[in-house]
């Protein structure tokens, strides 16, 4: 069984993000971390964010149901933190 | 080798206009020539959409010969139900349980090369040939083209510009919103370089690489129709128009020669012993008034708005596609404008609200009435005209996805979801809307010339492409080739084989995607429609 070590998926999912953005003309200062924000940094409109849904799920070869991580108390979420994903992630895969 | 079958695809397109386009008359020359001459050297019909005449639908059953029921896209916009919420997300190819013509004639070793089809992202591992998605913003076309080097190889193609080329859904939205006369006309300009997009990346294909299927599809016959059907409709160039009337029935004009002269160089540029077929997902007509379902529907008491703060972020999800409602109190609702359907809510369990499953019959009868009773209080002419029960016409494995009713407005327009009255209301000016009358074309070697055929199914077209390329049509198929079209001799040469069955698996489908508790619904809901015992 291919156990999934928080690191491992944090290093999976930043490369997937620097690979969705790599001809978007975004360069982030620090590059991109945990506490890199998809919208507010990284210019995410909500489409992107689904597309970058589809590129996790395609990597894990499964559907994870973000659902649960797109939606709090009824309410779409405003921005998301690569440390959230990565902890949502973790918990799910 | 040369490429053996050319699909074009025109999203939207219609005789109403195409008729009017080709025809030459004493003193004017026809804006399409070249259609003109497919008229009468080619064979053509009426090609009925999808029960709701729609992109998602439509082009993934011409893409699959299956009907709505079986590969499961009904909409743009898919939904999930969370116990008292509901979630909504884009469709994508993933959400299609059945195989594609592109995979099907993939794996039996012809080249595909497939440009700017709905729903092909992301794309399938298993392709012989090139795709290059429809309907994805330009942000993720890397990743969805096909293979994973061809992207690089488009960025090198002169003029090549894939904020152009691709779909960006701030300006989709206008294909449906009230724009001003400024607004208007730059979007009819917007879509002249788009197509020409995918026409260059077309004809570079058909030149370079010689897929066996080479298909493209143009969709601003679709956006244009949507905006400018008052410049286009023949029976509405009448008496005097202004100068701005003018100047966008031109500009329309343009565009239809500009996509005259692509179809004409595609089929040059694929040779004499092409087959070619073009089609559209679904026809056009005129709407002229706004039907607000979702208003109807509270008036009747089947459903509450959300309250919504006085912000800006709550502004913009009211003007969202999608129903922003107060779920706990609301048992039937139109989730998208696009959907033309009312969905039922049913309770999965005790804690969850909405109707009880054993109520719903009885409760999608009273509802059928209300929607009856919907009229238009000058004639009582009801303004649903059409009222179709999913099992009626969506039947599949993938029914559970349908909305419970599908509804047809009189004016075959698409209902609003607004929360604004009136209820029915008279458009200031007429718009263009889907109709369910679509267009068939075959031009070529072994094709009949000059003949008009009975209308076919748009599942056909998937068959006839298999066809065409020297496939079996799979035996779950439900398109079938139009053997009419085809000459005696090519079809004695060449005859229909039925073959093996799709091999379609759902390899994504996993437990999550449908929850014991949904399970039990559909059971129930599958006992009280008498499916099962």
């Amino acid at each position: 069984m291919v156990v999934f070590t928080k690191e491992a998926i944090e290093k999976t999912l930043v490369e997937i993000v620097e690979d969705l953005i790599q001809d978007w003309g975004i360069d982030p200062d620090d590059g991109i971390t945990g506490t890199t924000l998809l919208v507010n940094d990284l210019d995410f409109a909500s489409v992107d964010i689904i597309q970058l849904c589809v590129a996790i799920e395609q990597h894990y070869d499964r559907k994870i149901g973000f659902q649960d991580l797109l939606m709090k108390d009824g309410s779409y979420v405003s921005d998301l933190s690569i440390a959230q994903m990565v902890d949502f992630l973790v918990d799910r895969i | 080798m040369s490429t053996r079958t050319l699909f074009i695809g025109m999203d939207g397109a219609t005789f109403k206009i195409l008729d009017d386009l080709t025809n030459t008359t004493e003193d004017k020359q026809p804006v399409m020539p070249f259609l003109s001459s497919i008229y009468e050297e080619g064979v053509r019909s009426k090609l009925l959409s999808t029960p709701n005449p729609l992109t998602p639908p439509a082009w993934v059953s011409l893409m699959t010969g299956r009907s709505p029921g079986n590969h499961g896209i009904f909409d743009f916009i898919r939904a999930e139900e969370r116990g008292n919420d509901i979630f909504f997300t884009l469709y994508d190819s993933r959400d299609s349980k059945a195989e594609t013509i592109w995979s099907i004639a993939s794996r039996q070793g012809k080249r595909i090369a497939a440009l700017n089809f709905p729903f092909t992202a992301p794309p399938q591992k298993d392709l012989n040939g090139f795709m290059v998605p429809g309907f994805i913003p330009w942000r993720h076309l890397r990743r969805n083209t096909t293979p994973s080097d061809f992207y690089d190889r488009l960025k090198v193609l002169p003029e090549f510009n894939p904020k152009e080329l691709a779909w960006d859904f701030e300006k989709e939205k206008q294909a449906v919103s009230d724009l001003s006369d400024k607004d208007r006309e730059n979007w009819v300009r917007y879509h002249l370089p788009r197509d020409r997009q995918w026409f260059r990346i077309a004809e570079y294909l058909l030149v370079e690489e010689t897929p066996d299927l080479m298909a493209v599809m143009f969709d601003g016959v679709d956006k244009l129709q949507h905006q400018a059907w008052l410049f286009l409709d023949p029976s509405l160039q009448t008496g005097e128009v202004s100068e701005y009337h003018q100047r966008m029935r031109k500009l329309c004009m343009d565009y239809f020669r500009q996509l005259d002269g692509f179809i004409e160089k595609l089929i040059n540029a694929a040779g004499p012993d092409v087959q070619v077929f073009m089609a559209s997902d679904h026809g056009f007509t005129a709407t002229y008034e706004i039907v607000r379902i979702n208003a109807y529907l509270h008036k009747k008491g089947y459903l509450n708005w959300k309250l919504m703060p006085d912000t800006e972020e709550a502004a913009r999800r009211e003007e969202s596609m999608f129903a922003n409602l107060d779920w706990k109190n609301t048992t039937a609702y139109c989730r998208t404008p696009s959907s033309n359907g009312i969905t039922i809510r049913v309770a999965r369990n005790s804690s969850e609200t909405g109707i009880k499953p054993e109520d719903y019959e009885t409760f999608r009868e009273q509802l059928i009435r209300d929607l009856e009773e919907l009229r238009d209080p000058e004639t009582e002419e009801r303004i649903i005209t059409g009222i179709f029960k999913r099992e009626e016409i969506f039947p599949g494995p993938a029914m559970k996805d349908a909305p419970d009713l599908l509804l047809v407005l009189r004016d075959f327009g698409f209902v609003s979801i607004k929360d604004k009255e009136p209820i029915v209301e008279q458009r200031v000016e007429v718009a263009g809307t889907h109709h369910p009358d679509g267009v068939f074309f075959a031009y070529g070697p072994g094709i009949k010339q000059g003949e008009i055929i009975d209308r076919r199914n748009i599942a056909d077209v998937g068959a006839t492409l298999l066809y065409s390329l020297g496939l079996e049509v799979p035996s779950d198929f439900e398109g079938q080739v139009p053997e009419s079209i085809f000459t005696e001799q090519h079809l004695a040469k060449n005859p229909v084989v039925i073959g093996a069955a799709t091999t379609f698996q759902a390899k994504d489908e996993q437990p999550e995607s449908m929850s014991e508790d949904e399970k039990d619904k559909l059971m129930a809901q599958l006992k009280m429609l008498g499916y099962m015992e």
